[in-house]
């Protein structure tokens, strides 16, 4: 279980599965690299089995020396599950949150591997689709594309600057811009309310049906499972919203207003 | 075979390593060498933008550490140059992602297969210059011919030799018009303060700075000199004597023998 | 291992306001000058800031952070009056006030050079902090010289600090260096920019990021743009600050940019703010006439 991981508005810290004395000093180290970083946060801690008093004081001084206020304490051994219910209870808006928190990284390292297999083969550049020409008749209503029912959304505001990175196993929705050098990875779809500059990759366990949105989309580099594309067309472009899937086996764009009358996402 | 391990740097920040890294990769890959630039600068990597490959990165320096990927799968060939590829530095991650062993390593791997290989140092005298340093058995410094640059490089010089590196020196940005006037240290007078052999001298251009904005090595503009300047650095760096060209009309050709031949 | 942490970033709207009783004990300012990327001219920018905010009347001190690479008491012309350093207070073996070099042209600037032969992990974190503090406590405002790169030497320059002022060139590489360290530096540092080495001509032929190129993706309040000139590297070389010379352009803007720090509205010359918020652009994405 990761050490340290952000929750929506806070953080929790999971000391499972480790010898309790030196994650702390691990995250003793991790926090006090950021002097600063973490003033004004709160956390919550995934201990098994009761902790005992001198670990509880310790983590409580790590904290309040990096200023993060400690929320709660939970036994994960006590009532498997508990963790869970206290997150939704505590989440404070209607955002569902990741079950599992396995260690996300190891998870893409399968998808990644056949993208640069792919690349090797050839790039696909970005296709920009043209918009059909006006059915005669009114085509049917296109099926509702069903919600994400598994793991949540991880929702952020605010621009994500280069060198951040946000990953999930769910979807992620950004309002704010992402900047070149950051990177975003979900499981699920990709949702940028802003100029999407990064590297976006979707469906990132191989979910073809995944989507990437931007109000402007102008990736460094696009990933939808294991496709990968980067625009090869420089020179000034329409700044509207688009949205990215697979088609055809490669990765197309379109305008977003359009992507009902292509149908439901099609591979 | 095992090619040549060379880091490319300078102590101070923004004297040219990464633009000499491109550019004298580049002119050796244009004569027919087999070429591996590798990024060490993590965090903050830009070896990738100067050479118009940062599209194409899907693995990283950090990842074939990890074990995530193997090098070949990291490498991006360049489209432009036969033999010449690129191992991208980690955007996400910090400097500490990877140790000098692990970095080692991975440039003692590239170097079989490639007669050389240049790694790209970050600014500083920290973690990140050490990690780049390990793997190489060679460097090139990079300086200026001002006051700060040149102290810098004083210090990278003091830690190589330190560490048993062969060295040497390439000025950077050189603007003749300046060392007329005064205005500017001479190529001699670098030399002078740094007692390393001098492997090439790189005017001021103008150019520079939109090249590397666009991703395009200046040793693909025919019509720029500093691609001859390139070519006669990769020169050098094979073996070849290659007369320097004079910049400065003021006898520098002829002082600089004796610096060579001073050490 | 790598922390991702999602937090929300408040909105100008939103922002929380100081606590009742927050101290008004008046301290000085403590202001990193950073930039990720090297060459950029941090160095050359506190200085000339630190003369012009100095040559207004304000007590300054100017502390060098890049140990083992020291510059900022060449660019000053103080190399020769440094008896000691950084470390040496830090580590208790000099005293401040002994360490303190007064500035040649302004007697209100003071410098506290690094450590030329020492390394930066030397350097303790905290102590730097109370040291930062002690010197709010004496000067009006505290400039701490970053050194390049985002390792341990930016932490420990950025730990005691709670402003920031970013230094870009117009450069892609610069930008993203600097993109990165205002993401590393997070909201509590406001950092403001300052554009160094603009080529207007070159940005007028499409060889050069313009400044709103730079802050179309910086999106940074603007301290000010100062424009290359030969005449800066001579200076830095002979160790004269062109703040010095406040009737000519370089140490104009300088001054400009130290009355903007200040408070004081100060109006163009300069290119126009080019900060749009968000959502000012987003209304050019849905047909606006601006682009």
């Amino acid at each position: 279980m990761t050490l340290l991981r952000g929750r929506g508005l806070g953080l929790e810290i999971s000391l499972a599965g480790r010898d309790p004395d030196e994650a702390l000093a691990e995250l003793e180290l991790r926090l006090g690299e950021r002097p600063g970083f973490y003033r004004g946060s709160f956390a919550t801690a995934a201990i098994p089995g009761p902790p005992g008093e001198a670990q509880l004081a310790r983590l409580r001084r790590i904290l309040e020396a990096a200023g993060i206020e400690l929320r709660e304490v939970v036994d994960t051994d006590a009532v498997p599950g508990e963790l869970d219910r206290r997150r939704a209870l505590r989440a404070p808006r209607a955002v569902r949150l990741s079950e599992s928190a396995r260690s996300l990284v190891a998870d893409f390292a399968g998808a990644r591997a056949d993208i640069a297999e792919r690349r090797k083969r050839g790039e696909a550049s970005v296709r920009r689709l043209d918009p059909p020409a006006p059915a005669p008749e009114p085509a049917p209503a296109a099926p509702l594309r069903a919600v994400e029912s598994g793991p949540g959304t991880l929702y952020h505001v605010g621009t994500l600057r280069g060198g951040q990175a946000l990953h999930n196993v769910g979807n992620i929705v950004v309002v704010g811009d992402v900047n070149p050098g950051a990177e975003l990875v979900a499981t699920g779809d990709i949702v940028v309310f802003g100029r999407l500059a990064g590297v976006a990759h979707a469906g990132a366990q191989g979910e073809t049906g995944a989507r990437v949105y931007a109000l402007d989309l102008d990736a460094t580099q696009l990933r939808i499972a294991t496709f990968i594309a980067a625009d090869d067309v420089p020179g000034a472009r329409e700044r509207r919203p688009e949205a990215a899937f697979v088609r055809d086996g490669r990765i197309a764009v379109v305008p977003v207003q359009h992507l009902d009358s292509l149908g439901a996402s099609t591979v | 075979m095992s090619g040549r391990r060379i880091t490319i740097t300078s102590g101070k920040g923004g004297v040219g390593k990464t633009t000499t890294t491109a550019n004298l990769g580049a002119a050796l890959a244009k004569r027919g060498k087999r070429v591996i630039l590798i990024d060490a600068d993590i965090g903050l990597r830009n070896l990738d933008l100067v050479l118009g490959l940062e599209k194409r990165i899907v693995f990283d320096v950090v990842e074939v550490a990890e074990g995530r990927c193997q090098l070949r799968q990291a490498l991006i060939k360049d489209k432009r140059f036969e033999s010449l590829s690129v191992l991208p530095a980690a955007q996400t991650r910090e400097k500490d992602a990877i140790t000098e062993e692990q970095f080692a390593s991975i440039v003692a791997q590239a170097a079989e297969q490639a007669e050389y290989v240049l790694i790209d140092c970050p600014a500083g005298i920290e973690g990140g210059f050490r990690n780049a340093v390990a793997g190489a058995a060679e460097a090139i410094v990079v300086t200026t011919p001002e006051v700060s640059a040149i102290r810098d490089a004083d210090r990278v010089v003091g830690k190589l030799r330190d560490r048993g590196k062969a060295m040497r020196l390439i000025v950077n940005r050189l603007r003749p018009e300046m060392v007329r006037a005064g205005d500017m240290l001479s190529v001699d007078d670098v030399c002078e303060i740094l007692q390393i052999e001098l492997l090439g001298v790189v005017p001021d251009d103008e150019e520079i700075i939109d090249t590397t904005n666009r991703g395009e090595p200046i040793v693909l503009d025919e019509a720029n000199r500093l691609r001859g300047i390139y070519d006669k650095i990769a020169r050098r760096l094979e073996g070849e004597i290659v007369p320097f060209t004079n910049f400065e009309n003021n006898g520098f050709f002829g002082r600089l023998l004796d610096a060579l031949k001073a050490g | 291992m790598h922390v991702r942490q999602a937090h929300e970033e408040n909105n100008a709207e939103y922002e929380a306001q100081p606590q009742a009783g927050a101290e008004p004990v008046k301290r000085g300012r403590a202001i990193v000058i950073t930039s990720g990327k090297g060459g950029v001219g941090k160095t050359t920018t506190t200085a000339n800031l630190g003369t012009a905010l100095a040559q207004r009347g304000a007590s300054v001190v100017l502390v060098d952070a890049d140990v083992g690479l020291r510059n900022l008491d060449i660019v000053l012309g103080l190399e020769s009056r440094v008896k000691y350093h950084l470390l040496d207070v830090l580590e208790e073996a000099a005293e401040l006030d002994d360490a303190l070099v007064r500035d040649k042209h302004s007697e209100n600037l003071h410098l506290l050079a690094a450590a030329q032969a020492r390394e930066k992990d030397e350097v303790d974190t905290e102590a730097m902090c109370d040291l930062i503090d002690e010197l709010r406590e004496r000067f009006d405002y505290v400039l701490i010289d970053c050194p390049a790169g985002i390792e341990l030497g930016f932490k420990n320059a950025v730990a005691g600090a709670d402003e920031a002022i970013v230094v870009c060139t117009p450069e892609v590489s610069a930008v993203r260096d600097v993109d990165r360290v205002v993401g590393l530096l997070g909201n509590a540092f406001r950092p403001q920019l300052v554009i160094n080495r603009l080529r207007p001509a070159l940005v007028k032929k499409g060889k050069m990021l313009s400044v709103d190129d730079v802050n179309a993706i910086l999106r940074l309040p603007l301290l000010g743009v100062i424009a290359d000139e030969p005449e800066i590297i001579v200076t830095t070389n002979r160790g004269e600050p062109l703040a010095l010379r406040r009737d000519e352009p370089t140490g104009a803007a300088y001054h400009a940019i130290a009355a903007r720090l200040a408070g004081e509205d100060v109006p163009a010359p300069m290119p126009p703010e080019a900060k749009e918020s968000f959502f000012e652009r987003l209304g050019s994405l849905f047909g606006g006439k601006r682009s």
